[in-house]
């Protein structure tokens, strides 16, 4: 019997953990919280298959296309050949074991248009999709838990990887949020699926339980990461009172028209620049062009849907509508949304291959947190797509490790770290704040050497002796090296590809048509 | 103006002068004071910051200060953790239970699940269950005992429209009948409060 452990409850890893008992193993999955409460439930637009039920002649080839398009072709081919392939086998079985799909007057699941993609091929649950995938996978996975198949650790968050004399990936070590117990947990493989690097810039998009320790422990463990440089702009954003929150693309696929004001009369530009996709070109794409028409946030933009019926905007796009009432105090029916780009989703990550695998035997990342599918760019809908995909197949592949070395037991160095560490006075949200400060400053839709110089040298100068509970005492620090690792990579691709645009280097450039990787040795970033 | 906090059942008053135009969650980030919490998403899709304030079981990044009577009128506010958990830490509960409620009603399929387009709205609301605890705070019925409360019956109700594996229905509906109903019998006295559209009540008593 295989043991097999999975760091993360969200989509990526309930799919990991289902999949891994379907092929005969023991499942630990370990999580900060419940699904219910993971990031995935936050996915609103829908997922992306091309499954041609739209007399649109669409097919898996040009999804694989688009994908690729998309992410400026340096995603990794294999990878998205088999993500899109792979697509409408997973809608077939994320209905099968109920997930709610918005259904067309045929009764064939109903498919929206989204960005970057001339056909429709985005699957959707009202504005819930998320959320209503959980649902389901929740209950799957319930079932596995009674059957004794997977066996849930709920409130545990990651430390540190354990290996074995062979250098081969075998446990983790684990502490508990509220009695601050560490513990160890051995198998035969790990799958990580902690989502994106969210806290390096902030109160973002995402959820807060996404802070990117994983990540960065497992950077300085000698695991590669690569197109850190890679953050994606979400064009429609709104500023809130609580944080910024996005208003989805299928605004936008069910007819929504940007526009700015020009002489008095509203202009909506990206028709004017791009007559065929319009408002449905890549993220990438329409954030830079609202950067461009507000003359850099001077001027404001709007997103309209004051044309659309009630049924779309109540109904298919309820979300949207409850955002807008709730904490604008704005009818989208009647008054169009102020709209700016913000950070919504990381590109880069753990570098996995097309099986999942890191550059660690016997360790796999899937969701958000690897990267392979989404190159410079992803497009909307393939984030869902990926995250169950990634599950599948690294479980797949997991399940046919055996280390072979011994397990080097770290949990004494754990142990010894812990009651060694020592708080100091310094604020804890106060030295988050800069470090996302930093990070926003120099990160941004438009970046150039002098600030990413520049925020290096601040990030070299960050007092990061916080006064805070062992895990963000380590986390300060931890995301300090990831926020580096991510600004080297930049300066390193001196070029403009999907989400990175230099104005020091306004041209895409052949000699960068690959990852830029990051790698930890003896305490310094090395980027190639 | 005054924020009234209960902590290890003693309240703690703190003072807060700025922005009346922010949520509990955002006014607890900028307490100078480390209170233990549980949040996640920060637009009401998650369910994890429910807590009670102003005697009212609601979500505290939903619940904005200046909609608040007790702040307009009084200016002061009162923040409470959940009621019927098991307190973690300041307003942090263990939730637990509920999840567990519904591993005991065994609410999953057996089968593929069936399709049917005049159940598809209903079944899609009933996934919506954020699973925060809201509606036991104010369920005369939920005192941790066996009543598993709306949170398993809200995700029953979808299921059981959904299987088609007779044994495993027939558990499913015994088990929330035992869990739920018997206990509620016909009296159903909870104004439901849930902070998505739903009201479960009718839905139940389909």
């Amino acid at each position: 019997m295989v043991d097999i452990i999975v760091v993360g409850a969200g989509i990526a890893g309930l799919t990991a953990s289902i999949k891994a008992c379907d092929k005969g193993a023991n499942v630990s999955l370990i999580s900060s919280d419940y699904s219910e409460r993971s990031q995935s439930v936050m996915a609103m637009g829908g997922i992306n298959a091309a499954l041609n039920t739209k007399g649109e002649n669409d097919s898996t080839d040009q999804h694989f296309t688009d994908t690729l398009n998309g992410g400026c072709k340096i995603n990794n081919e294999k990878a998205v050949e088999m993500l899109t392939s792979d697509a409408p086998q997973i809608i077939d079985w994320l209905e099968r074991i109920g997930t709610s799909f918005s259904r067309d007057e045929n009764g064939n699941v109903d498919m929206r248009n989204f960005g970057g993609q001339k056909k429709k091929r985005t699957v959707y649950a009202g504005s819930r999709t998320g959320k209503q995938i959980v649902s389901s996978l929740v209950s799957l996975c319930r079932k596995r838990e009674t059957e004794g198949k997977i066996k849930r650790f709920v409130g545990y968050r990651f430390l540190s990887l354990i290996f074995t004399d062979e250098n081969e990936c075998c446990g983790i070590n684990c502490i508990h949020e509220d009695t601050q117990e560490l513990r160890s947990f051995i198998g035969d493989a790990v799958i990580i699926a902690t989502g994106g690097y969210n806290s390096l810039f902030g109160k973002i998009l995402g959820s807060t339980q996404n802070d990117g320790f994983a990540t960065a422990k497992l950077f300085t463990q000698g695991v590669r990461l690569a197109n850190l440089e890679m953050v994606q702009y979400h064009p429609t954003t709104v500023k809130t009172p609580q944080k910024r929150m996005f208003i989805t693309e299928a605004a936008r696929g069910e007819g929504g028209k940007l526009f700015v004001m020009k002489d008095g009369k509203p202009w909506y530009f990206m028709k004017d620049f791009y007559p065929e996709l319009a408002d449905l070109m890549p993220r990438d794409v329409v954030s830079r062009s609202i950067f461009k028409v507000s003359d850099g946030g001077k001027k404001d933009v709007y997103l309209d849907l004051t044309h659309l019926d009630e049924y779309t905007v109540k109904v298919k796009l309820d979300e949207v509508y409850e955002i807008c009432e709730k904490y604008l105090n704005l009818n989208p029916l009647k008054t169009p949304i102020p709209i700016f780009p913000a950070v919504h989703y990381f590109m880069g990550g753990i570098q996995t291959d097309e099986n999942h695998k890191t550059n660690i035997k016997g360790l796999y990342a899937a969701g958000e947190c690897s990267c392979q599918y989404h190159g410079a760019n992803r497009l909307g809908g393939n984030s869902l797509l990926g995250t169950v995909h990634g599950g599948w197949i690294s479980a797949e592949n997991a399940v046919l490790e055996k280390p072979k070395g011994n397990v080097i037991n770290s949990i004494d160095e754990e142990l010894e770290s812990f009651k060694s560490y020592a708080p100091k006075d310094k604020s804890l949200q106060d030295t988050l704040s800069e470090i996302s400060q930093i990070m926003n400053d120099s990160l941004g839709i438009y970046r150039n050497e002098g600030d990413l110089m520049a925020a290096l040298d601040r990030l070299d100068n960050l007092d990061t002796n916080v006064n805070a509970k062992y895990y963000d005492y380590l986390k300060v620090k931890l995301l300090v090296i990831l926020s580096k690792a991510s600004i080297l990579s930049a300066l390193e691709r001196k070029e403009s590809r999907g989400a990175h645009q230099r104005t020091d280097y306004p041209e895409s450039d052949d000699r960068y048509k690959k990852s830029i990787c990051a790698m930890y040795d003896d305490e310094n970033i090395v980027i190639e | 103006m005054k924020v009234k906090i209960k902590i290890d059942d003693n309240y703690q008053i703190f003072d807060y002068e700025g922005d009346l135009n922010i949520s509990v969650i955002t006014l607890l980030e900028k307490l100078d004071w480390p209170i233990e919490y549980s949040c996640s998403c920060l637009q009401g899709i998650c369910g994890a910051c429910a807590m009670v304030i102003n005697s009212e079981p609601k979500l505290a990044c939903k619940t904005f200060l200046n909609e608040e009577k007790t702040v307009i009128e009084d200016n002061q506010i009162t923040i409470e953790p959940l009621s019927k958990f098991p307190l973690i830490k300041d307003l942090k509960v263990d939730r637990s239970i509920l999840f567990d409620a519904m591993t005991e009603c065994e609410l999953w399929l057996e089968n593929d699940s069936e399709y049917n387009p005049k159940d598809l709205d209903f079944e899609y609301e009933m996934s919506l269950c954020l699973m925060c605890g809201c509606c036991t705070e104010v369920c005369p019925n939920y005192k941790l005992g066996d009543f598993v409360g709306a949170p398993a019956t809200v995700s029953a109700s979808k299921l059981v429209n959904q299987e088609s594996d007779e044994e495993h229905l027939k558990n499913m509906k015994k088990n929330i009948k035992k869990g739920f109903f018997h206990i509620v019998l016909n009296q159903f006295p909870v104004k439901m409060s849930v902070p998505w559209k739903s009201q479960p009540k009718e839905q139940f008593q389909k």
